[in-house]
Parts: structure tokens; sequence; C-alpha cells
């Protein structure tokens, strides 16, 4: 009796299991997709500089490399219609409550850049008594941009990686 | 400071609003202002800097003469080179080292490119603030055609790291010569152009006249340097007082008006390019043969000493006070910067002022964090 009643189930979650994979390929997969598509396109980085790389930051958003081109302009209004933070070189002491503070007030889903070799391992100030050795202690990372300060390319191109995994991306909400 | 709205402003403690500025803000890049306002108006306004504080002096201390050189253009991305020719004058006196013709000219040549880019950014981003789109456009755009020259010549984009100890890293190449003349015709006429459609602009007047005067008198009193002391009347200029490196072969004037306000301050930066572009193109024309750079080895010795040098940087009067007690390292190294003496007029300059205007004042003292807070 017990089963055969766990043979009825058993054949029922088969069954669930088979629609929600029809509705994943029929609906969800193009539904993502079409989602992560117009995300991509629309990057808007939080203005918040943290130290001499949102010199080069600002020669990209200039005229002549222009990062407007790949969809991404530094958003001047709230924290809340951002999506992405460049995390532009050097956190010190001071600001690394601030940068975690601005992390978590952003809706989800959410990137980081971590541009300069400051941001990534603390670069030149590494035995500095007041700077972070790295960000991704205290925000995860997406995509590293190295140099010192990265070139406007470079940053481009930081741009286009971070594109691509958005695209790639398996889920509809983010992490 | 410790300091509580309350125990300042007790009578009429429900009319003033706290508010912070910064550090995450359009108007304030890694920097904070702590503002008390009454209604659109500000009645007190204290700056918070130290959201960049890296330490650079205590580095310099465990870093040796050679060592310093890339670290120490850090602070003033913008303006590299002014910052490490300071630098090198202190090191060079020193060592009593006499730096060769071409290396002082070539000083001259990378340092005025280096005002010219740090100015553009400065008045593409007083643009910005002013919401005169155009101009940061423009300026951006037209700033990195001094940056690929100052690539030509050092090899770098924005840290050139080209003047050391000794003299400069390396020569200049003789297209660059060419190019850099050709660029000095274009910016001049480039010029013109921005005066007519960012200073003679009637927007512009409106927002930056007569907002955020500082007097004469109050220039001197907290001590202000470079742009933000020759708009309002004080003819310093680092170049003309204690003429260094080969500053005196040169003509050219040291622009000062009397407004005080933040158009003039910006306008001073339109004058100092216009003088620095002359410079550029008598020191590219008179260029001298010989050597750049002195041998001086990987980890120079320097005799033990103390010295105090200051050259003209593109915010004011860089300065450093390097001591040294014989060891391949500095004793001690201390960098006194433009941005830190400019700050302190900032409190004086915000008080009521309307909340649209902190912005355009802010700006129009040319500072920057990174520099004042080392």
């Amino acid at each position: 009796m017990v089963v055969a009643q766990q043979q009825k189930a058993g054949t029922f979650q088969v069954l669930v299991g088979k629609i929600d994979d029809v509705l994943q390929y029929a609906i969800g997969d193009p539904l993502r997709y079409l989602a992560n598509w117009g995300r991509l396109y629309s990057l808007w980085p939080v203005h918040l500089e943290t130290a001499c790389c949102s010199v080069e930051v600002g020669a990209a958003a200039g005229s002549r490399f222009d990062i407007e081109r790949f969809g991404t302009l530094e958003a001047f209004g709230s924290l809340r219609a951002c999506d992405l933070i460049i995390v532009m070189g050097t956190v010190t002491r001071k600001l690394a409550p601030r940068l975690k503070l601005i992390y978590d007030q952003m809706a989800e889903p959410k990137w980081v850049i971590a541009m300069g070799a400051c941001s990534i391992t603390g670069g030149l100030y590494f035995d500095s008594y007041n700077v972070l050795r790295g960000i991704d202690d205290i925000i995860p990372v997406d995509v590293y941009v190295p140099g010192c300060p990265p070139r406007a390319e470079a940053l481009i191109q930081g741009i286009v990686l971070l594109q691509e995994k958005i695209r790639r991306m398996p889920t509809l909400s983010g992490r | 400071m410790r300091m509580t709205l309350e125990s300042e402003y007790s009578p009429d403690a429900d009319r003033i609003m706290a508010v912070s500025l910064g550090p995450q803000h359009p108007g304030a890049g890694h920097f904070r202002i702590r503002l008390w306002l009454d209604g659109d108006y500000v009645v007190k306004a204290l700056p918070d800097a130290g959201y960049v504080h890296r330490g650079e002096e205590k580095m310099g201390e465990y870093r040796n003469y050679t060592q310093n050189v890339p670290h120490l253009e850090r602070p003033v991305i913008l303006d590299s080179s002014n910052i490490l020719f300071a630098y090198s004058l202190g090191v060079d006196e020193l060592m009593n080292s006499k730096v060769p013709p071409r290396a002082q000219y070539l000083r001259v040549i990378m340092s005025e490119i280096n005002r010219i880019i740090s100015h553009m950014y400065f008045i593409a981003i007083q643009g910005l603030f002013l919401g005169h789109t155009t101009m940061i456009t423009w300026c951006m755009g037209d700033r990195d055609f001094w940056i690929d020259l100052g690539e030509r010549i050092a090899g770098a984009r924005v840290t050139f790291a080209y003047i050391i100890p000794g003299g400069v890293r390396n020569d200049i190449p003789e297209f660059a010569i060419e190019k850099g003349l050709k660029t000095c015709d274009w910016f001049e006429k480039r010029m013109g152009e921005y005066e007519k459609i960012f200073y003679d602009n009637p927007m512009v007047h409106q927002r930056s006249d007569g907002v955020g005067v500082l007097s004469r008198d109050d220039a001197i009193a907290f001590g202000a340097t470079g742009t933000v002391a020759r708009a309002s009347g004080l003819a310093l200029d680092v170049r003309k007082d204690e003429p260094y490196s080969s500053y005196s072969d040169f003509e050219f004037k040291t622009p000062v008006l009397t407004q005080g306000d933040s158009w003039a301050r910006a306008y001073v930066a339109l004058l100092d390019m216009r003088e620095s572009v002359k410079i550029i193109r008598q020191a590219l024309k008179g260029l001298p043969q010989g050597p750049v750079r002195l041998k001086l080895g990987p980890q120079p010795r320097v005799p033990a000493g103390e010295v105090y040098s200051r050259t003209e940087a593109a915010r004011g009067e860089m300065s450093y006070h390097i001591v040294s007690d014989g060891s391949p390292r500095p004793y001690r190294l201390k960098i006194g910067v433009p941005s830190a003496k400019n700050l302190r007029a900032l409190p004086h300059l915000l008080k009521n002022v309307h909340i649209a205007d902190i912005p355009v004042i802010y700006w129009s003292l040319n500072y920057w964090p990174v520099e004042a807070d080392r």
C-alpha cells in the first residue's frame, strides 16, 4: 500500500519536473535571455570616486573613448537606480565602511568592477597603514581591471567582459 | 573637532537641518562636506577630508630615493610631473648635482604640459557643475591630445614618472617636438573658442559671477595659493618669485584677476594655459643639446642634511621638506600640497550661499582630494 503510494507520488513528481522543464525551455530561458539582454546594455555605475583612477574613468566617459557607446553612463541620481560599482582605485580604512554601505543600498542584481591595482591587491600602497589590500574582502567582485591606472581602453574591455558575464547569467534574479 | 547641532544652534535648532554631502555625491567625489542648512541657505559648512589618506609620507621613509618616484606622483595624477619636479629639485639640491640644461628644459616642457592637462580637467568639471555640457565634452576630448603628447615623450598615459632625481628619464623623440609645436598652434585657436562658448556665456556669468567671493585680505589670511590666490588679486607664482630650473629663460606673465569669484577662478586657469603654451613653444624651439640624465645608480647615496624645495604646480605651490641622515632612504619626507592650503577657504566661502552653488564654489577652488589627503 505504502509502496504504491510512493510510486504514485514518484510519477507525479516526474510529471511536475517534466512540466517544469518544458516551462523553463519555453518561457524561462527566453525571458531570462531577454531580461539579461536588457540589463547588459544599460549598466548604470554609481558615482563613487575612491582615488586617482577616477581620472581615467572621466577620460573614458569623455568624448574620445565614450563608454556610453557600450550603454554605460554614470548615474548621478539615486543609488537605487544603479546596478554597477566601478571601484576607482585605493580604498582606505575611512572609505571602506562607506563602500560596503553603498553596495548594500543598491538593488539586486548588482555588479562590481575592481579598477586599478589598488582595488585588486593594494597595488603600490600594499604596505601603507591606511589602505585595504583589495576590496574583495568586503564586497564581491565580478571583473578585475588591472593597471595603475588602467587605460580607458582597459576599462572598456572590462565592461565588455562584464556584459558577456551578464549575458550568460544562469538565473533571472542575479546571484 | 566634536560638534553637536544643539550646542551650536540652540536658539532655533528646529529650523536648522544637518545634511551630509558626500562621499558618494556627484557634487563631491571622495570628499564629504557636513552642511547645516536653513531652508535653501547654508548656515555652516565643515569639510571632512581624509577619505583618500594613503600615508605617502610614511611610505616615503621606507623606500629609497629612486623607489619613491612612482608612488609620489599618484596623489596628483592630473598633475603628476609638477609634484615630482619639486621632489627632484629637493633631491638634486641635497646631492649637489648639476642637472644638464637639456634635462632642465625637458622638465619645464613636461610640467607645463601637465599644467594644461590638469587645468583642462578643472575647466571640464567646472562646466559640468554649471550645467554646461559642451565644456566637459570638448575639454575631455581636447585634454587627450595633450595626454597623447605626454605619452609620446614619456611613454605612459597619465602617470608619466618623467622627472626623476638627476634629470629626466629619457630623451624627447624628434617627432614629438614637431607634434608639440603643432599642438600648441592648434590649442591657441581652440582656447579662443572656449572663451566664446564658456567664459562669455551669459548663463555661466549668471551662475558664477559674485558666487563664492574671496577677497584679497581673506586670500592672504587663509593662505591661498595658485589659481585661487591669482583670481583674488594676489600675484603669487613661484616660477616668477623664485625661478627654479630654467624658468628664468622664458618670457611669460603671471595672470592676475581681481574679482575673486568662481568665474575668475575658472578664467585664471584659461589665462594660465595661454602662458603655458607660450613656455612650451619657447622651450621646444630653444631645446639645447646634451645629455638628459646624470648617472646616479639604482640606490643613490644622499649626504645628510635637509632641504625645502618648491614649485608652482597647477593648483598652486607644491613644496617638499626632505630630511636625510645619509642613508639611502629619506629620514622624513613632508609634502606640502596646494589643495590642502586652498581647502581652508571653503568653510568661509560656503557661508550663506544657495545649495545649488555648493558644487560650483567647491570645484572652483581647484580642489583635488587625493592630493590634499596625500
